[in-house]
C-alpha cells in the first residue's frame, strides 16, 4: 500500500466489544489505575518534597488536571478504544500514533507487573495470622534470592485476572466497581476521621516553615506526584465498551479528576498535620497504615483494613493494566500499527482474547524480571515515568492539531480557555490550556530524564525496539512508515458515535460536514481528504 | 477528642464535594432518540432565513417568528421585498408608490430585526412573478428556510394559499414555513 492507493474506511471486525461499563463502571476503570498511584507514591512525594509535600501534590496536580481535561475532551470526541495512541492518530498520523502507543502500554504492562506484586505484598501481612510466615518460602539461586510464594501468589493474582478479562468487560468491570467503592469508602473515612480528630494545623504549618525543602528536592517530589496521577488514560481505553460514551465519559473524567486531586492533596496535608515528615520517609512502603495508626478510633484496626485496601486496590490497579493494555494493542491492530492478527474479538465473550493474553504475558515476564533483581522494580518505575509523560506530552500536540485538521467533529467537553482565531475561512477555538500542559507536561519529561538515570536509557529503548518493529511491520505489509494509510475517517466517526447511540452528536457531525461541503461547492472547490 | 475546628470544616467539605461531584456524575441525562435528535439539529442548523414580505400585519408577522427561529442559532436574516411588474410595462418602469411601499416594508423588518440584534441583508426585487423571484433569491443565497406570512383572511372560492405562495411551496430549494393567522368565520 502507498500513498496512492484508495480512502479505506477502518474494517469494523466481524464481532464487536460489547458496551458494558455503565458511569460508575467507567469511573472506576480510572480510579483502580490512579488511586493505587496515590497509595503507592505517597511516602514517596513526602520524602522527597518535606514540609512542603502538599505543594508538591498541588504542583503536579495541576499539570495533572491539564492532562485530565484533554483526555475527557477527546475522549468524549472520539470514544473509540486506544486513548492517546488513538487521539495521536487521528490528529498527527501513523508514527506518532505508533511512538504514543508504544508508551503507554510500557506503562499498562507494569501496572500489571508492579501492582500484582505489590498487592501480593499486602495479602502477606494476613499470612501469619494462619500461621505462616512468608518470609520462609525463600529460594536461593547462586546470589540470587527469591521469595516463591510472594511470587507465586502474583502469578496467581495475574492469571485470575486473564480469566476475569476473558471472561468479559462485564466481569472485569464489577470486580473494579464493587472494590473500587469500598476502597473510596476507607480512604474517605481516613481522611474524614483524620481531619477530626488527629489533624493538627499548626504542626502542618510548623512543619512547613522548618522543613522546607531545596529547590531540587521540591522539583523531584513534584515529579513523582504526577506519577502517582497517572492512570486517568483507563477511562479513554474503555470507551469502546462504555454505555453512550460521549455522555459518560466527560462526567467521569472530571469528577475522577477532582476525586483523585483531592484525596492528594487531602491525604499529604493529613499526613504532614499529623505526623512528622521524616516518620512516612521511613515507611516509604505502607503511608496510609503508618497515618491510620496514629489517628484516634481506627488506629486499633488500621493495621489489617490498609493491607486490605492496599491489596485490594493495588489488584484492581493490575486489571485496568490488563485491560488497558489489551485495548490499546486491539486499537493498535485495527489500524495497522501492529499485526491485524491481535484485531480479534472473541465471539463467545465479546473481548480481546489474544491481546489479554500476550501483553498481560508480557507483564508477566517484566514481573519475574522484578523478582530477580531488586533493580528491576525501580527500573520498571523510571520507565513507567518515562512511558507516561512522553504519551501526555504526544496527546496535547494531538489535540491542538485536531482542533485545526478536524473541527467538525463535536466536542461535547472542551478544554477551558480557548482563543477564537479565523483558520481557513472558519472559526478556530484555540486551546490555550493546552499549550500550558504541554510545558507542564514537557517539564515533568525533562525532570524524569535529568533524574531517573534508568528510565532515561530503558525508556527510549523501549520505544526504539517497538519502532524497529514498525519499520519491519510496515515495510513487510508494503505500507508508508512515515506516512500515514489513507483512511476515511469521516465515516469511520459517524459509524462510532451511531454504535454508541449518541445520536445527537451524529446529526451534528452530519450537519457539520453538509455545512462544510455546501461551502466547499459554493467556492468552486472540491472536498478535502478525508 | 476533636481537634481543631478547622479540621471539623476540613472534613465537612470533603465529604461536601466528594458526594456531590458522586451525584452529578451519577446522574447522566436520558438518551435522545435518533429521531428527535435529527428534528433538533436539523431545526439548529438554520443559519440562512429567507423572508419575503409585503409590509401587510401578516407578513411583519412573519418577519418576527422569523427572528425567534433563527436567534438561538444567531442566523442571517434575509430579507426580501418583490415589486411585481405587469408585462405591459417594462421591468424598470417609474413605479414611485410601490417603490415607497418596498421601502417601507423592508424598513420595518429591518426595525423588527434590530429589536433581536440580529444580522440582516436586504433585497427589494423588480419581477414579472413573486414567486419565481422568491426561489431564485432563495437559491442565490442559499437560503436554509423561507418563512412566509399569508393574508388572513380568504374568500370561500378562492385558493388558500394565493399564487405566490403556492409557487413557493411547489418549487422551493429548502424548507418552507407558511404562517397564517385564523379567518374569522364565515
Amino acid at each position: 500500500m502507498n500513498d496512492n492507493t484508495d480512502i479505506v474506511t477502518p474494517s469494523q471486525p466481524t464481532h464487536e466489544l460489547r458496551r458494558d461499563i455503565s458511569v460508575w463502571g467507567s469511573y472506576m476503570w480510572g480510579y483502580a489505575d490512579v488511586g493505587a498511584d496515590i497509595y503507592a507514591a505517597l511516602g514517596l512525594v513526602i520524602a522527597a518534597a518535606q514540609g512542603a509535600a502538599s505543594l508538591a501534590f498541588a504542583a503536579a496536580g495541576i499539570v495533572y488536571i491539564m492532562i485530565g481535561f484533554a483526555y475527557t475532551e477527546l475522549a468524549s470526541a472520539y470514544p473509540i478504544a486506544g486513548g492517546g495512541q488513538y487521539f495521536a492518530l487521528r490528529g498527527l498520523g501513523d508514527f506518532w500514533g505508533f511512538v504514543t502507543g508504544t508508551a503507554l502500554l510500557l506503562d499498562y504492562t507494569i501496572d500489571i507487573a508492579l501492582f500484582s506484586v505489590a498487592s501480593a505484598g499486602y495479602v502477606n501481612f494476613f499470612l501469619p495470622y494462619f500461621g505462616i510466615d512468608p518470609t520462609h518460602f525463600i529460594l536461593t539461586l547462586g546470589s540470587l534470592k527469591i521469595n516463591y510464594l510472594w511470587l507465586t501468589e502474583s502469578l496467581i493474582f495475574i492469571f485470575f485476572l486473564i480469566w476475569l478479562n476473558i471472561i468479559g468487560i462485564k466481569e472485569s468491570s464489577l470486580f473494579n466497581e464493587v472494590i473500587g467503592a469500598f476502597d473510596i469508602f476507607i480512604e474517605s473515612s481516613v481522611i474524614v476521621f483524620g481531619f477530626l480528630f488527629a489533624w493538627k494545623p499548626e504542626f502542618l504549618v510548623q512543619q512547613w516553615q522548618m522543613s522546607f525543602p531545596t529547590l531540587h528536592n521540591f522539583m523531584y517530589g513534584s515529579s513523582l506526584g504526577i506519577i502517582s496521577f497517572v492512570g486517568l488514560e483507563s477511562i479513554s481505553q474503555a470507551a469502546q465498551e462504555t454505555k453512550r460514551p460521549a455522555t459518560i465519559i466527560p462526567r467521569t473524567s472530571v469528577t475522577l479528576i477532582f476525586t483523585v486531586f483531592i484525596f492528594a492533596t487531602a491525604f499529604s496535608s493529613l499526613s504532614l498535620g499529623v505526623l512528622p515528615w521524616q516518620t512516612f520517609a521511613e515507611h516509604i512502603g505502607d503511608p496510609i497504615a503508618t497515618l491510620a495508626h496514629a489517628i484516634p478510633y481506627i488506629g486499633l484496626i488500621a493495621g489489617p483494613v490498609t493491607a486490605l485496601l492496599g491489596a485490594t486496590i493495588l489488584l484492581i490497579s493490575a486489571n485496568s493494566g490488563v485491560m488497558s493494555a489489551s485495548r490499546l494493542t486491539y486499537s493498535m491492530s485495527e489500524f495497522d500499527l501492529i499485526t491485524r492478527w491481535f484485531n480479534k474479538v472473541n465471539p463467545k465473550y465479546k473481548t480481546p482474547v489474544r491481546t489479554i493474553v500476550v501483553f498481560s504475558g508480557i507483564g508477566i515476564i517484566e514481573m519475574l524480571l522484578s523478582f530477580m533483581t531488586p533493580q528491576a522494580m525501580d527500573t520498571l518505575g523510571n520507565m513507567y515515568a518515562f512511558g507516561a509523560t512522553l504519551g501526555y506530552l504526544i496527546v496535547f500536540i494531538a489535540l491542538i492539531r485536531l482542533r485545526f485538521s478536524d473541527p467538525y467533529t463535536p466536542r461535547p467537553y472542551k478544554m477551558p480557555l480557548n482563543i477564537k482565531m479565523r483558520y481557513k475561512d472558519r472559526t478556530i477555538d484555540f486551546p490555550v490550556l493546552a499549550i500550558f500542559g504541554f510545558l507542564g507536561v514537557g517539564t515533568i519529561l525533562f525532570e524524569v530524564i535529568l533524574t531517573h538515570k534508568i528510565g532515561r536509557i530503558a525508556g527510549p529503548i523501549w520505544v526504539l525496539l517497538g519502532l524497529l518493529y514498525f519499520i519491519y511491520f510496515r515495510k513487510k505489509n508494503n505500507m508508508p512508515v512515515t506516512k500515514s494509510i489513507k483512511r476515511n475517517w469521516e465515516a469511520h466517526q459517524m459509524d462510532v458515535l451511531t454504535s454508541a447511540e449518541e445520536f445527537d452528536l451524529a446529526e451534528e457531525y452530519r450537519l457539520a460536514l453538509k455545512e462544510r461541503d455546501e461551502k466547499l461547492k459554493r467556492n468552486g472547490q472540491t472536498k478535502p481528504e478525508k | 477528642m476533636i481537634q481543631s475546628s478547622l479540621g471539623v470544616g476540613i472534613a465537612f467539605l470533603f465529604l461536601l464535594t466528594m458526594l456531590s461531584l458522586l451525584w452529578w456524575m451519577l446522574h447522566v441525562p436520558p438518551i435522545i432518540p435518533q429521531v428527535v435528535a435529527r428534528a433538533h439539529r436539523e431545526v439548529e442548523a438554520l443559519k440562512s432565513i429567507l423572508i419575503p414580505t409585503q409590509g401587510m400585519a401578516y407578513s411583519e408577522r412573519g418577519v418576527e417568528v422569523a427572528c425567534r427561529l433563527g436567534t438561538e442559532q444567531d442566523a442571517t436574516l434575509i430579507f426580501l421585498y418583490v415589486i411585481e411588474v405587469p408585462r405591459t410595462l417594462p421591468l424598470n418602469a417609474e413605479m414611485e408608490e410601490e417603490d415607497k411601499e418596498a421601502k417601507e416594508a423592508i424598513s420595518h423588518a429591518e426595525e423588527l430585526a434590530a429589536l433581536h440584534k440580529m444580522k440582516s441583508v436586504s433585497f427589494v426585487v423588480r419581477s414579472r412573478s413573486a414567486g419565481e423571484e422568491i426561489i431564485k433569491v432563495a437559491r442565490e443565497q442559499n437560503a436554509d428556510v423561507i418563512i412566509m406570512g399569508i393574508r388572513q383572511h380568504v374568500g370561500l372560492k378562492e385558493n388558500i394559499l394565493g399564487r405566490t405562495s403556492d409557487i413557493v411551496l411547489r418549487k422551493s430549494p429548502c424548507e418552507v414555513i407558511i404562517d397564517k393567522l385564523p379567518g374569522e368565520e364565515t
